[in-house]
This record gives C-alpha cells, structure tokens and sequence, in this order.
C-alpha cells in the first residue's frame, strides 16, 4: 500500500527544460512542455525521483491538503490465476517485492490480471517503483514476462532497460566455475523454490478445505 | 579499562536527516557511559594510521606509496580517466580519509601519466543526492577542477553483456576510456554481500543501475546475490577499461593502511582476509550480548549507523553468525524481509528472528533514505523529537517506519522508560565513536569479560572456516 502525501512543485524560473526529470519519473507524471517542466498533481506519486535528480534543484516535495492511498483490489481477481502468474515467476504471492511499500507479488500480479501492461501502469495502480525507486523494478518485469507481456520502454527515458538473468538461469559452468569462491547458487535456488512451494502447498490445502 | 566515553561522530547537515542543531543530547552525554576502546578488548587488533598525530598526512603517504606498485602506463596523456568513489567512505570516520585518498589518486595520475582529464565520480547508495552533499563538503568539485559528479541509479544507462546475460551499469560511470575504483574495505553491509567479493562489490552496486540492484536484491538469493558484481566487472566492457583498484583498509578500529592493486581479485582476497579476521572479533563480541538498549546516534540511515566498525544491521542479526556461508538466510536482508507474511510470520520454516537480544531501539539520530519499516516491525523503538518522526513521515522510503514506534520528547525520557520495560541497564551506542564502543557501565564489563574467549574462538574455529568457504589460503595472502 502506498499513502501519498507530497506531490512535486516545479519552480519554473529555475527549469531550463532539461527533461531528467521526465525521464525518471516511474509514473510519467512531469512532463516538459514548452521548454518547462509541468507535473500532473492527479497521477503523481509524491516519490521525489524528479526532486532528487534536477540539475537545477527546481523542483519540491510539497504537502498533499489530502492524503490519499494507491493499492490495487484484490476483490473480484481469479485468486488461482494471480498465483499461477506468481509461480510463473518464481515468486510466492505473499512474498514482500517492493520493501517500500510492503506491496506483495499477488498485488502486482492482480494488476497485470486487471490490464496493466508496463512498469509504469503496475505502479500507478499498486505504488511499487516509487519509494527508493531500485530495488522493485525485477519482480515487476518479471510477473510482466511471466504474463506473456513485452512492455515497451518510455521513449527517451531512464525509467527502466530490462529484465536480468535470475538464479533460475545460472549456466552450469558458471556455478561450477565459482562453487569454491563462496557463491551458492543451487542452495540459493533450492531456498527461492521452497518459497514458492509453499506457496503452492497452501493453496492445494484451501482448495481441499474449500 | 573501562575509559571515559570517546566523543561520538558529530551530526551532519544533510537533506536526509534533521538538522545538526536538533540533535539536542548525544548517546556519549548519558550518566554512566563509557568507552571501551577496540584494542582493550582485542589487544592483538591491527595498529591503525589514522586517526593518529599525523592527521591525514598518513593517508596522502600511504596512497602515493601504495599507488608506487601500480601500473599506470596504459594511461596516455590525452585519455580521459574516471576516479570512481561510493558514498560509503564518507560516512567512515567523518569521511575526511577517504576524500584525501580521492585527492591523491588525482594527484598521482595526473604526476605519473601526463593526463589532465581526471573526472571524479561518486555513486550513492538509496540518498541520490548524498555523494553531492560530500563532494561539496571536501571541496571535491573544486580539486577536480569541476569535474566532480555525484551519480544516482536512475541515472541513464549502458547495456553490459556479461556471462550470466545482460546487466546495466551507470553510464557516466563507464564514460572514460581509463577507471580507477576507488573504494574501501569496511565490511559494512555483510549480511548483503557475506564478504564474498567484497571488493567487487561496487559494480553490482553504487556503480550499477536499479536493474542490476534489484537483481542482486531480488533474483539471486542470499548467497550468490553478490555475483552480480563479478559478473559486471568480469566482462570485457570493464575490463577494456579497468586501470587499477585503491582501497582504504578499514578495522573496527580505524584506518590501518592503503592497498592498491592492477588486479582487484588479489586485493580482494586480502580484502576478505583482513575483513573476516578483524570485522569477525568485533560483530562475534556483538553476537555474545545477552542483552541491550541500543541507541542509533550516527549521520546515516538506520541500519548503517556504526559502533566499532560494524554497523546496526549487522548488530540486528548478531544472533546468527552472518559470515558463516553454511547459514543461508540472516535475520535481515531483503530476501528475509520479503519472506514475512501479513500476519508477521515468516512463510517459510527456517527464517530465523531478529537478534532478541536487542530489547529496545532508541533513535536518537539517524537518517532516513533507505527503507527501514522492517525494524520497528520487529524491534520496540522509541524516536526521540518531533521533528526528526516528521522527517521520517516525509521519507516515501519510510512511510510506515513511524507507525510501530513511540516518541519521546528528549534522549533522557526515551532512556529511562526504555530501561523499565526492557528491564536492563546495558546500553550500546551506534554514533561513530572512533576505535571504540560507547556503553553503559554494565555491558562495558561484560564485553571486557567475553572479549577473550571470543578471540580465540574466531582464531581457532571460526576464521579457518570462514577462510575456507570463500577459497582463500591464509598462507598466501601477502599484507601489504
Ligand atoms: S529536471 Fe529540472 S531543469 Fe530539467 S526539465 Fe525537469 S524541472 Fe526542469
Ligand atoms: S518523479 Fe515522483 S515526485 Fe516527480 S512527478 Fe513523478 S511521481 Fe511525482
């Protein structure tokens, strides 16, 4: 769940159209029109990306008079689809993806399920992406790949390049080539998998409960 | 030996944390405090150079001695050369060392190879900003001749191929023809990197960009997260423009030299061995405490704030041994993290707890910038003045790190109903006091006791199976 309570203020007399902050914004919400920056109060998420990365510190966070909170419902998704789309990508639907926000996979999956089809819409609708604006971005090209989803990149910008091998990929020469060099990848895989079989055990005993 | 209390790291004006003046009472300031130095409680401690009478003369001596063995001749007058840095040495010891070893790269570069277009680059951990805050602060930009760059992870990319697949660096990182890693030994984030290529660490990290950082935190696993940054610096687009790698050698006790090395698996192994050997003693020590009040008191974000060299995360799993390869999953790291469900329970069996020794957290100075909500979660915590739970309410990175935790007015209220309800008097600081531990009285006593036993614990058992799991040979390890 993300409460946003700050949005970005542009100083118009310090921006000199540089569009960085068009570039890194996760949810495109500034956008440079006529040479200035200009941010849509209604779609941003108060995440302080184009705020850390103006050249020309022209931008502010400012309050919100209103708070208000981005997470996607889970009422109404097929719950067997979201954890199909979360098996898929290694992940469990409980499993915390973005530490920011606390939001879990099966969120970000019933996104994808609802029409989300890019980095960008995923968090407008959940407020991944837009804490520390790092650390999210794989799980969330993963569940879109895992969906059949090539999302295509903001043109121009920095928000995101692609996916990145998982453990699941490790060639076998590679593991064997540091196995002494303190890298566990088959460990480390078999600790993931044994997430994502819980997962799927806990659904098998609700649908026998069921 | 048990001293008086040693002056802790001041406050730093910085964006993210309140402003020094707030800071009204420093952990140091409370009744019975005290100071155990590192080399009462491990008399065979490595000597450090700085601190020490000669200022940072030392570190300007040591670094143009070690930079003697290094090869530079690849270096032609006319290439364009990037001093790569990390916020990281800033935050060690005032961070005044570091930036005079910075300086003294250039020096060096600019005396041996003719060449004048030496850039500084500076990458940051989750605070974009900060490695600009210090540039300014050591006057970096100006010894650089305006050639001083903080980088962020948001930064514009480069596509680097490397034997696991595709990963991104930050472009401005890679956008010379010559690089020159700059970085230091300090253990710091062990329960991420489980000093496994310690030393390699920055490519996966303050020199790459979110994709490659979300992979090492998200798609690897405890324990093969870090080769990410093997990977990256093994690839021949890195290595096409690798130069040399200058390292300050950190101890829980200060700096104890410079090393500098054409290749950095060399200096990484010594990397290892130093770390392993010395971090080892002082986080161990750290596991042995039964019980504690741990004040945070240092310019950095929670879970980096120092005591002795080991920073609060680390403290936070001292319950499990985080350098023990055989223990796959600390009590925090994101991977843990990301293993609790809703109701605060682990999903999985084997998630082991947040060190239960640590009764309550007093956040008496810490920053925010970098998503700490996981430790009010699990640990009471007590943040002392309004303004500073203001800032964190501010934080989108801490949006709920104030939602688990109380407020007191002053330092000296949050102390004493933390010692009523945790039912102790030991008290451990985390502000940075150099080669050395600010405690109450009691846990001061009870480390000096300990001390002994655990050293020849990590002599005898620990470190040669440390040492092993990682294929280092102590016997070959030259010091330099
Ligand atoms: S980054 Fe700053 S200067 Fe550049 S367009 Fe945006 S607001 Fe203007
Ligand atoms: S980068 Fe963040 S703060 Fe700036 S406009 Fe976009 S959502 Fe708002």
């Amino acid at each position: 769940m993300r409460a946003v309570t700050l949005y970005a203020v542009v100083d118009v007399d310090k921006c000199k159209g540089c569009t960085r902050c068009e570039r890194v914004c996760p949810v495109l919400a500034i956008k440079v029109e006529n040479k200035k920056a200009v941010v849509d109060p209604e779609n941003c998420l108060g995440c302080a990306n184009c705020e850390q990365r103006c050249p020309e510190m022209a931008i502010t966070m400012a309050h919100l008079e209103q708070s208000r909170v981005v997470q996607e419902s889970l009422a109404g998704v097929d719950m067997a689809a979201v954890n199909d789309l979360c098996r898929k990508a290694h992940l469990h639907p409980k499993q915390i993806i973005c530490y920011c926000t606390a939001t879990r996979a099966g969120e970000v999956a019933a996104a994808v399920l609802k029409g989300a089809k890019s980095p960008e819409e995923i968090s407008r609708r959940t407020g991944v992406r837009t804490g520390c604006k790092v650390e999210c971005i794989q799980p969330v090209l993963r569940l879109l790949h895992a969906a059949g989803i090539a999302p295509e990149r903001p043109a121009g910008g920095y928000q995101w390049y692609g996916l990145t091998p998982t453990v699941w990929d490790i060639p076998e020469e590679v593991k064997k080539k540091y196995a002494q060099r303190g890298f566990y990848f088959d460990e480390d895989r078999k600790l993931l998998d044994s997430l994502v079989e819980t997962g799927e055990r806990r659904e098998i005993n609700v649908a026998r409960t069921d | 030996m048990l001293r008086a209390p040693i002056k802790p790291l001041p406050p730093r004006r910085s964006q993210y944390g309140v402003a020094p003046e707030l800071v009204r009472k420093r952990a140091a300031e409370l009744p019975d405090m005290v100071s155990v130095l590192v080399r009462d409680l491990f008399p065979d401690a490595a000597p450090v150079i700085y601190p020490g009478e000669n200022g940072l003369e030392v570190i300007r001596e040591a670094t143009r001695k070690q930079m003697e063995k290094v090869d530079l001749s690849m270096i032609k007058p006319g290439d364009p050369v990037n001093v790569l840095g990390s916020h990281h040495g800033f935050t060690l010891l005032g961070g005044a060392p570091y930036a005079e070893m910075l300086r003294t790269i250039r020096d060096v570069v600019r005396e041996r190879t003719g060449c004048t277009d030496i850039r500084l680059r500076v990458g940051v951990g989750l605070r974009f900003r900060e490695s600009e805050e210090y540039i300014k602060a050591f006057g970096l930009d100006e010894y650089y001749e305006g050639k001083a760059a903080g980088v962020a992870p948001v930064d514009e990319g480069v596509a680097i191929e490397t034997e696991i697949g595709t990963l991104y660096g930050i472009k401005k990182i890679y956008d010379a023809r010559w690089i020159i890693h700059a970085h230091n030994s300090d253990v710091r984030e062990v329960h991420f990197h489980r000093q496994v290529d310690r030393a390699v660490k920055p490519f996966g990290m303050s020199y790459a960009r979110i994709e490659t950082r979300s992979t090492y935190h998200q798609n690897l696993g405890p324990r093969a997260a870090n080769f990410v940054a093997r990977a990256i610096f093994d690839s021949p687009f890195v290595q096409e423009k690798f130069a040399c790698a200058v390292f300050l050698m950190m101890s829980p006790s200060g700096v104890v030299g410079v090393d500098a090395d054409n290749d950095l698996y060399a200096l990484n192994d010594r990397v290892t061995y130093l770390g392993c050997r010395d971090y080892g003693k002082m986080m161990t020590l750290l596991g042995e405490i039964d019980e504690a009040i741990t004040i945070l008191d240092f310019p950095s974000p929670v879970p980096y704030v120092f005591a002795a060299g080991v920073i609060f995360a680390n403290f936070a799993g001292a319950n499990r041994d985080l350098f023990d390869l055989d223990d796959p999953l600390p009590p925090y790291t994101w991977y843990t993290e990301a293993f609790y469900g809703e109701d605060g329970r682990p999903l999985i069996e084997g998630v082991p707890p947040v060190n239960p020794a640590i009764k309550v957290v007093i956040h008496n100075y810490a920053w925010g910038g970098y998503p700490s909500a996981f430790f009010t979660e699990h640990i009471p915590t007590i943040v002392v003045g309004r303004e500073q739970a203001e800032l964190l309410d501010r934080d989108p990175q801490n949006l709920s790190y104030t939602k688990h935790t109380l407020l007191a007015e002053d330092l000296d209220t949050a102390v004493r109903f933390a010692k009523q309800v945790a039912g102790t008097d030991k008290i451990l600081a985390f502000d940075g006091a150099s080669g050395a531990l600010n405690v109450s009285r009691s846990l001061g006593e009870y480390l000096l006791q300990k001390a002994p036993l655990v050293s020849r614990r990590v002599d005898g058992e620990l470190l040669p199976k440390w040492l092993k799991q990682r294929g280092i040979d102590p016997s070959r390890i030259k010091i330099c």
